[in-house]
């Protein structure tokens, strides 16, 4: 199963640190992010597996837990909002 | 006798050591992945959006109430009752189910291939304040 991030026209983002908010113009819903929501969704750059979007992740961030794991509860909850889609 | 004050400059430089002993200088920014409170995404939703229950029984009136009787021409927009090529409307409002299946590619109940399309145009268009704009925006959300 590969997971997939909106194309960005899709998207208004708004850094509002520590958060960052961000309006999906396809559902009409903002939805408020805390890290690292924002940094899977920027990692998401094409459709990918789990194991491919830790692998990006670990090349780009100093992973604390890089558990595929914990990235799959991350994952639900923007599939959940409706932000990252399934294929 | 080696000199135990000066740093041994076959040694990697202390500062560039992570706890793991590897040698390679760490610059990226650190990330958790597992949750620190109740997770990572909270969703707004608009004061319109309903609840997965009633989404499927909203109705959509084709047309809405103060246009009742007009035709639907093959671009969704109302026309005078009985222009060719423009269609009568549907006995009935339809469902938001009915609309939502509607729109992932099957056609409204007791419509034709054209009559639906002209149907769907008209719902398409809906703007706020128009009869079904509200079921009909709803049904675009997810999970309802």
């Amino acid at each position: 199963m590969r997971y997939r991030a909106p194309e960005a026209a899709a998207l208004i983002s708004t850094d509002l640190a520590p958060f960052t908010a961000l309006f999906d113009r396809r559902s009409g819903i903002t939805h408020i992010l805390a890290s690292p929501a924002p940094e899977i969704l920027a990692a998401l750059t094409e459709p990918m597996t789990i194991d491919m979007l830790l692998a990006v992740l670990a090349r780009e961030y100093d992973l604390a837990d890089p558990d595929p794991a914990a990235l799959a509860v991350r994952l639900d909850e923007l599939v959940a909002s409706g932000l990252v889609a399934t294929t | 006798m080696s000199d135990h004050d000066q740093p041994d400059p076959d040694q990697p430089d202390a500062a560039a050591i992570s706890d793991g002993g590897n040698a390679v200088p760490t610059r990226r920014r650190l990330l958790q992945l597992g949750a620190i409170g109740a997770g990572a995404v909270v969703s707004i939703r608009p004061a319109l959006a309903q609840t997965a229950g009633s989404v499927m029984n909203c109705e959509i009136p084709v047309p809405d109430m103060g246009h009742a009787g007009g035709f639907i021409a093959d671009d969704g927009s109302i026309v005078a009752a009985g222009t060719k090529g423009a269609y009568a409307p549907p006995g009935r409002p339809f469902k938001g189910e009915e609309v939502k299946r509607a729109m992932a590619g099957n056609q409204l109940p007791g419509t034709s291939y054209e009559s639906n399309r002209a149907y769907m145009n008209y719902i398409r268009r809906l703007q706020r304040g128009q009869g079904g704009f509200t079921c009909f925006a709803s049904l675009q959300m997810p999970r309802g």
